[in-house]
């Protein structure tokens, strides 16, 4: 969670308005994440650690190169390895940066129940206010990237805050500052965009990557970070990048139809049992029960 | 770097070869990518293993480890049969037209003319330019010349020809570019397969990408070669950086923005290191260290002080000849008045350095109880190895031992190590000094990076606890021993008792002063002739084009000279304009020689003085005020005429770059010749009956074994870093453990299969020398190889872990150290260990 | 117990033993509980609820112990009362008739046993939504335990959950209708475990006949 003095435009679990909508005119933010210039240094990861003050945590050696198998709650940036072969037999050794895609379309903040855990700022950043988070996990199920990590102790959730701290204040997120190949990039999302779309060109002019593009995927409304990706057409092969990510469809058919269907069959069945009352009554009168009421006690 | 690390965002093609940079060079790694980026630079990675380098290259080749000099001759050869040559550069800024002594011998069965198989050195008297004037379209009667014949038959000359036979036309046999073609002709695409085991078809791919610069003789596309101590670090290294000179040099990419040989150094100060007399066999700034032969000053000098040689028609600025005033000037510095005229300067109170004191040599003799004791800062010896164990066994029989460390270290501990019995322990007699030095960020001063930057910076902590600076700690020491001197006299007090030390707090000299004191300084009022610029004596000295031999002027390194002036101190400059957009930063700290970021870069601009590229515009010849001018500092005599033809290589006796070496300037050869490692799966190709470099240093203590395949070891091994660790330090850091917690060995698949190994699981790597244990990588990235025809795994292994440190102290790792398995052997140019591509054998353990 | 003891003087007959009471009661409150927070969590609107009943992060720690505990109770009811239950030919009957029983035509009603079709739809109802909870809500209790690949299991629970619940809630509405507002006398038969025999005869003339042939038969 941030200090952040940051309008917000969307709050989980929110009954009513919210307080910083359509308030102020800001940019979207968006981080560029350019796979092609990766060298998998870790820098960033290391930044993210230093920057929040997250702790120190045990690894064990698994046959990689990556820090650990997947982000913790307590471990926000992960660059992901993977060995690939192109279909023209050369290897490719793919180095992903992953962590929170800052989703335009929040699967976690939809499947929220909590009032204000989960809040998307009008600059576009997703935020976890642990303080008001109740451990429910909901956010895990929502989220199509696998981000969301809970504290088993405090049952609480982190991610990656996109340093939205910094970003306040004028200043990149920690990440990006710390990345030595320039293979990171942060700006407004317009920028980041065509920034993303003329690497992705080049690399299909001038490289051997024919399917070279962006990744900013239109089912979660697109992301406040997107990738340049060799192969686009196939984002699996980084780590499991989802090819078509959006909000589960339980979690939307649960927000959505369900939410409607139960909240119309509740209230429903309330006021059709009253006026069944109204109409019926009870089954009996109260006096017809009375005049055989008993005087002694029972078994 | 004959460039800088910004430069190489000017570049149209790179060569990454025997360096990772991606892996330890990150920061500086930004420019490659920028080049890739901004200008659609390809970038060619070959290497033993797919790397993090080459997780973003255009074109990535799998090499045996110990391949090089055969890739890069077999890369000559292609470029001079394909005529993808800088043909005007070549003629004019090489030695290329020179014509060699009759009787060189080139290597075809191994071994150049000279060798004395007794003694197992060359005779290198017909290294050597031929005596003579123009033989330009005499080739065919060049073997009449009497002249010619006169001269060789002489007995060896002890200096390079004033007067150098040459041939402008580049045909005669014996003229320097005949004998390269020849030399590397043998380097066929089929040879480099055989001896690398990169198939031809992959090889001729690297080898025309790479020379496309030079296709149809356009001179405007500049590329760089970069590389580390994976070319270094072999019996044969410094011919490795040689054949990639030439290669340089044949494509006209050197002194050219984008351009050059670039060493990636591997630590942020190993340049500074070097430049101030880091190695045995010099003083700073490369001067010549004296030897017993050196009976006074003027011998002295007029030994390392070279004339110039050249053909009659051009000239040689031959700046070495400058050599005496650097000299007087450092002798000044270090002993101030005690340094006469009368007294030879002082040059006497210099120690004559009368054998090999280099690192491998210095534990050879500790093993051998020659060498009683040793201070170890800032560096594990243990753990660097080559032969750890050996190391071990030297400290075990040394006096004492004192080490200024941040962390307890292995070469502190040297007792604990693994298979050292509680019984062994209390025999070691060794006392132990544990100094707590400062930590990097706790002191100040300079690092002087691989660009040749001396970039100034501050203290960002306090020590902890008791620690000390370094310099504080020698200067202590110095004290005491300058003390006992005063009071015991002794053999020879005069070197001790009259050294310069007048810092203002003696036991803690601040680096400020010390820098200014290297820069030096001026005894007298002086003008420069050529600008009119004053000095007052006592001035700081504003470059080394004011140093003097009379004695007036003190100087700690020439080199460094202008770092420190009476403006201030140069290096804390943090001005990063760059109007020039060619990286040139022309304030920003400082870069020797002269603040000069490109050297040689009179090379960019063609005979007439004007610039190859004319969007990369460095320097030039400006006719109106007859001057060289640039956005960088000309590193030319600023007054010289295009049309005086002064070669653009002012550091060497030619003035041009040499594509041969004429004496003795590497022991190895005149031209590389690919040599095998010390442990190779097979013969040599090119000559079966000469393997090894003939000329490679081995040892022969019981701890120097070298194996063979016949003795089981036939998988070849390199050793190498990650970014996640710093040498053997970070495995103190949590976080950096946290990022790799545990020692680790990469090995192919294949091999992995043969021998029923999966990722993860605990393997042994062993050589003769020693085993290593760790956790098994299994990974696509190492393919197996076929190496004359046999099939070759080759695995890799980080060097990090040792049996001190976070993970070593909880006993999750094997406590092993990686160089236990590395032999002592050594280049004999740069006395470098082989830590690549020695032999070792792999089992589940 | 026999039947024939459960007829107490004054013409009342004894409906559930402490022990169904107790039971009935702890699944009670604990549905109450579980719904409270259940509902603060369905809708942002209903939030305010955890808020009264100690916060958020209370109400998520102890809304799977409480739903053990509901779930404990269902199951003990199941041992109590499955056998009951079984569904029979006047359910039938009576499930056809239904409209009569919901217009207080009791009189039209087919001679429902202890339990009416109704009540035993309860017990099923909450028996299956209560095993339907129980398997979601493991789920939903532990989500950071189900690895990704397994990820639909956290899809399929968040939307079987909630719908269960709803289900359960319907149930518990009728339930609670039927007690308190519609059948007077209900409501003190799971206090004091007694209801009136005009009670028993009026609503389960089955029961009421088959526990007075009991009390008129001689003792053993």
């Amino acid at each position: 969670m941030s200090q952040a003095t940051l309008r917000v435009q969307k709050i989980s679990g929110h009954a009513g308005g919210v307080p910083g909508k359509d308030t102020q005119r800001e940019y979207t933010v968006s981080k560029l994440i350019d796979t092609t210039t990766c060298i998998g240094c870790k820098a960033c990861e290391v930044a993210c650690m230093e920057w929040n003050d997250l702790p120190f945590g045990q690894t064990v050696f698994d046959n990689t190169y990556q820090t650990m198998p997947e982000t913790r709650w307590n471990y926000w940036n992960l660059i992901l390895f993977n060995e690939h072969e192109r279909e023209d037999g050369a290897l490719m050794w793919l180095m992903r940066k992953n962590q929170c895609m800052h989703c335009a379309d929040p699967g976690c903040l939809a499947a929220c129940p909590a009032d204000g855990a989960i809040v998307q700022y009008t600059n576009g950043i997703v935020d976890f206010q642990q303080a008001n988070c109740i451990g429910c996990g909901y956010c895990i199920t929502g989220c199509p990237f696998d981000i969301p990590k809970m504290n088993p102790e405090t049952h609480r959730v982190f991610k990656c805050t996109l340093c939205a701290d910094r970003v306040s204040e004028g200043l990149e997120p920690a990440c990006i500052k710390s990345c030595p190949t320039g293979c990171l990039h942060f700006g407004s999302k317009d920028d980041m965009k065509e920034l993303a779309e003329a690497r992705a060109k080049q690399l299909r002019d001038h490289s051997n990557f024919p399917h070279a593009g962006v990744y900013d995927p239109p089912g979660v409304g697109g992301t406040g970070v997107i990738y340049v990706l060799h192969d686009a057409s196939n984002p699996e092969i980084y780590g499991g990048l989802p090819k078509n990510p959006h909000v589960p469809w339980s979690v939307k058919l649960w927000k959505g139809p369900l939410k409607w269907l139960g909240n119309v069959a509740m209230i429903g069945g309330l006021i059709g049992l009253f006026v069944h009352y109204l109409r019926y009554g009870p089954k009996a009168r109260e006096e017809e029960d009375l005049a055989s009421r008993p005087e002694g006690g029972r078994t | 770097m004959t460039n800088g690390w910004v430069d190489i965002k000017n570049t149209d093609m790179m060569l990454i070869m025997g360096g990772n940079p991606a892996e330890n060079h990150p920061c500086g790694f930004k420019w490659a990518v920028e080049a890739k980026r901004t200008r659609n630079a390809k970038m060619i990675v070959v290497d033993p293993r797919f790397t993090r380098t080459a997780s973003v290259a255009d074109l990535f080749c799998q090499l045996r480890a110990g391949g090089d000099i055969a890739f890069l001759g077999g890369i000559i050869n292609y470029a001079i049969e394909n005529n993808r040559i800088a043909k005007d550069y070549l003629l004019n800024y090489t030695n290329a037209a020179f014509v060699v002594k009759d009787g060189f011998k080139l290597p075809e069965d191994g071994l150049y003319s000279g060798f004395d198989p007794a003694t197992q050195t060359y005779d290198k008297s017909t290294w050597n330019y031929e005596e003579g004037g123009d033989l330009s379209g005499k080739a065919s009667a060049a073997k009449a010349d009497p002249q010619t014949k006169a001269t060789s038959g002489k007995p060896a000359a002890p200096h390079l020809p004033e007067n150098a036979a040459y041939d402008l036309n580049l045909e005669h046999p014996r003229c320097v570019f005949q004998l390269l073609r020849k030399q590397y002709s043998r380097y066929t695409p089929e040879m480099v397969e055989r001896i690398t085991g990169v198939p031809k078809e992959q090889f001729l791919k690297v080898a025309d990408l790479f020379t496309s610069i030079r296709k149809d003789g356009d001179m405007q596309k500049v590329g760089t070669i970069i590389y580390a101590v994976g070319w270094t670090q072999h019996s044969s290294g410094t011919q490795t950086i040689r054949t990639a000179a030439m290669l340089q040099l044949l494509l006209g990419n050197i002194g050219r923005a984008g351009g050059g040989v670039n060493a990636l150094r591997g630590h942020s100060n190993i340049q500074g290191a070097t430049d101030m007399a880091g190695i045995f066999d010099n003083l700073p700034g490369y001067l010549k260290v004296p030897v017993p032969a050196d009976t006074d000053f003027k011998t002295y000098i007029e030994r390392i002080t070279p004339k110039p040689s050249k053909p009659r028609v051009w000239e040689s600025f031959n700046y070495w000849s400058n050599t005496p005033k650097f000299a007087v000037s450092l002798l000044k510095a270090m002993y101030g008045d005690a340094a006469t005229k009368q007294n030879d300067w002082a040059f006497h109170y210099l120690p004559k350095v009368d054998r090999n004191y280099s690192w491998t040599y210095l534990w050879d003799n500790m093993y051998n109880g020659i060498v009683k004791g040793i201070f170890a800062f800032g560096m594990n010896g243990v753990a660097i190895g080559p032969d750890s164990k050996k190391n071990i066994d030297a400290l075990k029989n040394a006096d004492w031992l004192v080490v200024g460390e941040i962390y307890p270290d292995e070469t502190s501990e040297f007792w604990r190590s693994p298979g050292i019995s509680t019984d062994e322990m209390k025999k070691i007699q060794t006392t132990v000094y544990r100094l707590p030095c400062a930590g990097f960020a706790e002191k100040d001063g300079t690092f002087t990076n691989s660009a040749r930057w001396l970039q100034w910076k501050n203290a960002a902590l306090p020590m902890p606890g008791n620690s000390r600076l370094d310099q504080a700690i020698v200067a202590e020491i110095f004290l005491k021993v300058r003390d006992l001197y005063k009071k015991e006299g002794g053999k020879f007090p005069d070197p001790i008792l009259k050294l310069t030390w007048g810092y203002t707090d003696p036991s803690n000299p601040s680096l400020a002063e010390v820098l200014k004191e290297i820069n030096g300084k001026t005894f007298a009022d002086s003008e420069d002739p050529a600008t009119k610029a004053q000095l007052k004596a006592g001035q700081q000295l504003p470059g080394f084009s004011w140093l003097k031999d009379d004695g007036s002027t003190t100087c700690g390194n020439w080199i460094y000279c202008g770092a420190f002036t009476e403006a201030g101190n140069m290096t804390a400059r943090r001005d990063n304009s760059d109007p020039s957009g060619l990286g040139i930063h022309q304030n920003w700290a400082f870069s020797w020689p002269a603040n000069r970021r490109v050297m040689y870069n009179r090379a960019s601009c063609n005979l007439e003085g004007k610039p190859w590229d004319a969007s990369r515009r460095q320097v030039w010849w400006n006719e109106a005020t007859e001057k060289w001018v640039g956005n960088d500092i000309p590193d030319f005599k600023a007054d010289s005429k295009p049309k005086d033809h002064m070669g653009p290589f002012i550091m060497n006796a030619e003035g041009v770059g040499r594509l041969f070496v004429p004496l003795g300037a590497v022991a190895d050869g005149p031209f590389p010749e690919h040599y095998e490692p010390t442990e190779t799966p097979i013969e040599n190709p090119l000559h079966p009956a000469q393997t090894h470099n003939p000329i490679a240093m081995r040892f022969k203590t019981p701890d120097d074994k070298y194996g063979t395949p016949k003795d089981g070891y036939d998988i070849i091994c390199t050793t190498y870093r990650l970014t996640e660790h710093y040498h053997y330090w970070t495995k103190n850091n949590p976080m950096n453990v946290q990022l790799v917690p545990e020692p680790f060995v990469e090995m192919p698949e294949e091999l992995a299969q043969e021998k029923g190994i999966r990722g993860g699981d605990t393997v042994i790597v062993s050589s003769i020398r020693g085993t290593y244990k760790a956790k098994a990588m299994v990974t696509k990235r190492i393919k197996p190889m076929t190496i004359d025809g046999k099939k070759t795994y080759q695995i890799g292994i980080p060097i990090h872990w040792g049996y001190r440190g976070i993970a070593e102290d909880e006993g999750k790792t094997a406590k092993t150290l990686a160089n236990n398995l590395s032999p002592a052997v050594i280049d004999p140019n740069a006395y470098t260990p082989e830590f690549k591509g020695f032999l070792v054998k792999v089992e589940k353990a | 117990m026999s039947q024939a003891e459960q007829i107490i003087p004054h013409g009342h007959v004894l409906r559930y033993t402490l022990r169904e009471r107790l039971t009935h009661w702890v699944a009670g409150f604990s549905y109450v509980y579980l719904l409270l927070t259940g509902l603060a969590f369905w809708s942002p609107w209903c939030f305010w609820i955890a808020v009264i009943l100690g916060g958020g992060q209370v109400s998520r720690m102890l809304h799977p112990w409480a739903g053990l505990i509901f779930v404990g109770a269902v199951l003990y009811m199941y041992g109590m009362w499955a056998g009951q239950m079984r569904y029979t030919d006047i359910d039938k009957a009576w499930w056809k008739a239904v409209r009569y029983y919901s217009t207080n035509q009791d009189d039209k009603m087919p001679p429902a046993g202890r339990y009416n079709a109704g009540q035993k739809f309860l017990f099923w109802g909450f028996f299956w939504g209560g095993i339907l909870l129980l398997l979601s809500g493991v789920v939903l209790w532990f989500p950071e335990y189900i690895s990704w690949n397994l990820r639909f299991l956290r899809y399929l629970a968040i939307i079987v959950h909630p719908a269960a619940a709803l289900f359960t809630i319907g149930l518990f509405m009728i339930h609670l209708y039927m007690g308190l507002f519609a059948e007077r006398g209900a409501f003190g038969s799971v206090i004091r475990g007694d209801v009136s025999m005009a009670f028993a005869k009026r609503y389960h003339p089955g029961w009421y006949q088959e526990i007075t042939r009991q009390a008129a038969a001689p003792r053993k």
